[in-house]
């Protein structure tokens, strides 16, 4: 037992210059991290180091015995909160709960008189959305549907999203190519979609049936 | 051999007791006429006296026989226990017991509730009557603690929840736990305990509240669209259409039909689920027993007890299909701060398995939270959980307009029902 800490740097020192010969420092270096070391080498370790102390919200805050007995632990795992639990904006006023929960009361009203820019400043980071641009006129949709149904091939929807600075849903939702050209690219579409092997189409599957899932509320 | 016989003997005896009375009494009240409780007794008693030698010698040929007068051979057997019998049956005894039923409702009442239209197509005798008065009682109380609980369910959720609640399949399920076991075929000379229906005659379908549609052929037919403002109208309780055939049999049922004649329901002879539909006519008209026997009070709390209190969980029923839009349209709606998707934690964003959890706020007060796999995901479920919670609010009072219907009760007080659901 004694040994194996004296041993363990001598054996690498050994193994580093006979298994890389030209002994360059990067390649010495990988080497020693390829040597397997061993961490918690035996139960009783593990199980040392496995030892946690319970939560002090497990142990009874004052020492008197008499107070101990009557405490109540409450300590529940966290988990995911529930739906049935209405959070405080959403109470019509009519309810109860609104009255009762003065503190919620008096910072929402707080809230509201306070600027929106102070607002951020406790709060967990906001997710970045997309950029919402309102740049397209009136006209332009007209010029862009005119566009649109003049030569559908040469102005596609990515053209246009292009040309008039904005995201392509934008023009989905303004524009509606001709009959035959939706026909001949949902044509194509097919076809891609038959060279398709398996893998793939399985996987297209299992992405729109996880949607679903989501959508439903069970993933 | 012995057991054979002695079936047969009480077939044969009781059918000719005056099986259909006159239509001016029914059968619960001939019933409760002790004197004629007594006849098939007596009946029996002489006829084992008299004539049980006949029966030791020949068995087989027993039917010859002409054991009772023969004024009286009307030999066709009826289609359903007569009541009777229903003194004499321990299936029926311990369904009693076991439902804690009050002693104001006879043993004759609760054979009836057991026989469906399909087995005996009497209405002086079949439950259909019974079970229609239950089943407005059931969809009546299902209604009113659903609305006054949940005050904000869409429309197409509380059609669900009133099926999960008062629907067949539930009724259907509240019968196999009270243990009501099924004849294998109806007949007179089945234990009256025993739930009593034929698979394939036509029978009577209990959820017939609404209306007739002029386009409903076409509906059916070519499967067209249906709007959710259309089914408050017209539909029945549970959102499902009402069709032609279904009307034309309520008309026939509600008149004075002798019987349920053959030529007009050859087309839905048989109702797509025959059983469960058995089943939850039984406790339909068990429901309207104790309505007409013990009164409104005690079928609003045997109701409770046994209906209401099953377990349905509502937050599973949602399905969104544009959660993050409908969440800030019903911001806008609410004069509420638009929602914002934040980072509340994460773990592995550079693993295989990568958890985050996203909340949504509307200002400072978080709306509902979500984990997922990623973050698209995460903040999907985030609107979805933030939606239920809007949609599952319960309030604290959940007084039912029919609790002022007791003896002292306070003035009813208007509950919260919300303006409706979102539309995005």
């Amino acid at each position: 037992m004694e040994t194996r800490p004296l041993l363990q740097p001598l054996l690498r020192s050994i193994s580093a210059p006979t298994s890389t010969p030209t002994s360059t420092r990067a390649a010495a270096a990988v080497t020693v991290a390829c040597i397997p070391r061993r961490h918690q080498s035996s139960t009783s370790r593990t199980k040392r180091a496995l030892k946690v102390a319970p939560h002090p919200s497990f142990f009874p805050t004052s020492a008197g015995s008499e107070s101990s007995s009557t405490q109540v632990i409450y300590n529940p795992p966290s988990s995911a909160p529930s739906v049935y639990h209405t959070p405080f904006k959403f109470l019509p006023p009519s309810d109860p709960r609104r009255k009762a929960n003065l503190a919620q009361l008096l910072r929402s009203s707080a809230d509201l008189a306070s600027s929106s820019a102070s607002k951020s400043s406790s709060l967990p980071p906001e997710l970045k959305d997309r950029e919402r641009k309102y740049n397209v006129t009136q006209e332009q949709v007209e010029e862009m549907r005119m566009l649109r149904a003049s030569d559908p091939e040469r102005w596609s929807v990515l053209r246009l999203a292009e040309k008039y600075g904005c995201a392509p849903y934008f023009i989905l939702m303004c524009c509606r190519a001709p009959t035959d050209h939706r026909d001949r690219e949902r044509a194509r579409l097919e076809a891609v979609k038959a060279r398709w092997g398996a893998i793939r189409s399985a996987a297209r599957e299992e992405r729109k049936k996880r949607r679903d899932l989501l959508h439903k509320g069970m993933l | 051999m012995k057991r054979i016989r002695l079936h047969r003997l009480s077939s044969q005896l009781l059918s000719t007791t005056p099986a259909r009375s006159p239509p001016s009494s029914t059968r619960i009240c001939r019933a409760a006429q002790i004197s004629r409780l007594q006849a098939p007794l007596c009946c029996q008693r002489r006829w084992q006296t008299t004539s049980s030698e006949a029966v030791l010698e020949d068995p087989d040929n027993m039917e010859e026989i002409p054991i009772l007068p023969p004024e009286e051979d009307r030999i066709t057997p009826l289609p359903s226990p007569p009541p009777e019998r229903a003194l004499y049956s321990a299936k029926l005894a311990a369904l009693h017991a076991r439902l804690s039923l009050s002693s104001k409702i006879p043993l004759q009442t609760l054979a009836r509730t057991l026989i469906d239209p399909s087995a005996d197509a009497d209405p002086r005798f079949n439950n259909a009557n019974l079970a229609f008065v239950g089943a407005s009682i059931l969809q009546y109380h299902t209604s009113e603690f659903l609305i006054t609980r949940y005050p904000r369910l869409p429309m197409a959720i509380l059609f669900s929840a009133m099926k999960g609640y008062s629907g067949v399949p539930a009724l259907h399920q509240i019968a196999r736990a009270w243990g009501v076991e099924a004849a294998a075929a109806p007949g007179e000379e089945v234990d009256p305990g025993l739930l009593q229906f034929s698979q394939d005659k036509p029978t009577v379908m209990m959820s017939k509240w609404g209306y007739v549609r002029a386009e409903s052929k076409e509906i059916q037919k070519y499967k067209w669209r249906r709007g959710l403002s259309s089914a408050v109208v017209y539909d029945n309780a549970f959102g499902e259409m009402v069709s032609e055939q279904r009307q034309q049999k309520t008309e026939e049922r509600e008149g004075t039909p002798p019987e349920v004649s053959a030529a007009r329901n050859t087309k839905d002879l048989v109702v797509d689920n025959p059983v469960g539909n058995a089943h939850a006519n039984f406790v339909r008209a068990v429901v309207g027993a104790i309505y007409l026997h013990c009164g409104r009070d005690a079928a609003k709390t045997f109701v409770k007890s046994h209906v209401l209190s099953r377990t349905l969980d509502l937050s599973n029923m949602f399905e969104f299909k544009t959660p993050a839009r409908e969440l800030v349209r019903l911001c806008g709606r609410e004069d509420f701060d638009p929602p914002v998707a934040r980072l509340l934690s994460e773990t592995g964003r550079l693993s295989r398995t990568p958890v985050f959890v996203v909340g949504i706020y509307s200002g400072r007060d978080l709306l509902g939270e979500g984990a997922a796999s990623s973050l698209n995901d995460a903040r999907v479920a985030a609107a979805i959980n933030a939606l239920k919670a809007w949609y599952l609010y319960s309030p604290v009072d959940t007084a039912v307009p029919s609790d002022t219907f007791m003896e002292d009760a306070a003035p009813y007080k208007p509950a919260y029902v919300d303006i409706g659901e979102i539309i995005s």
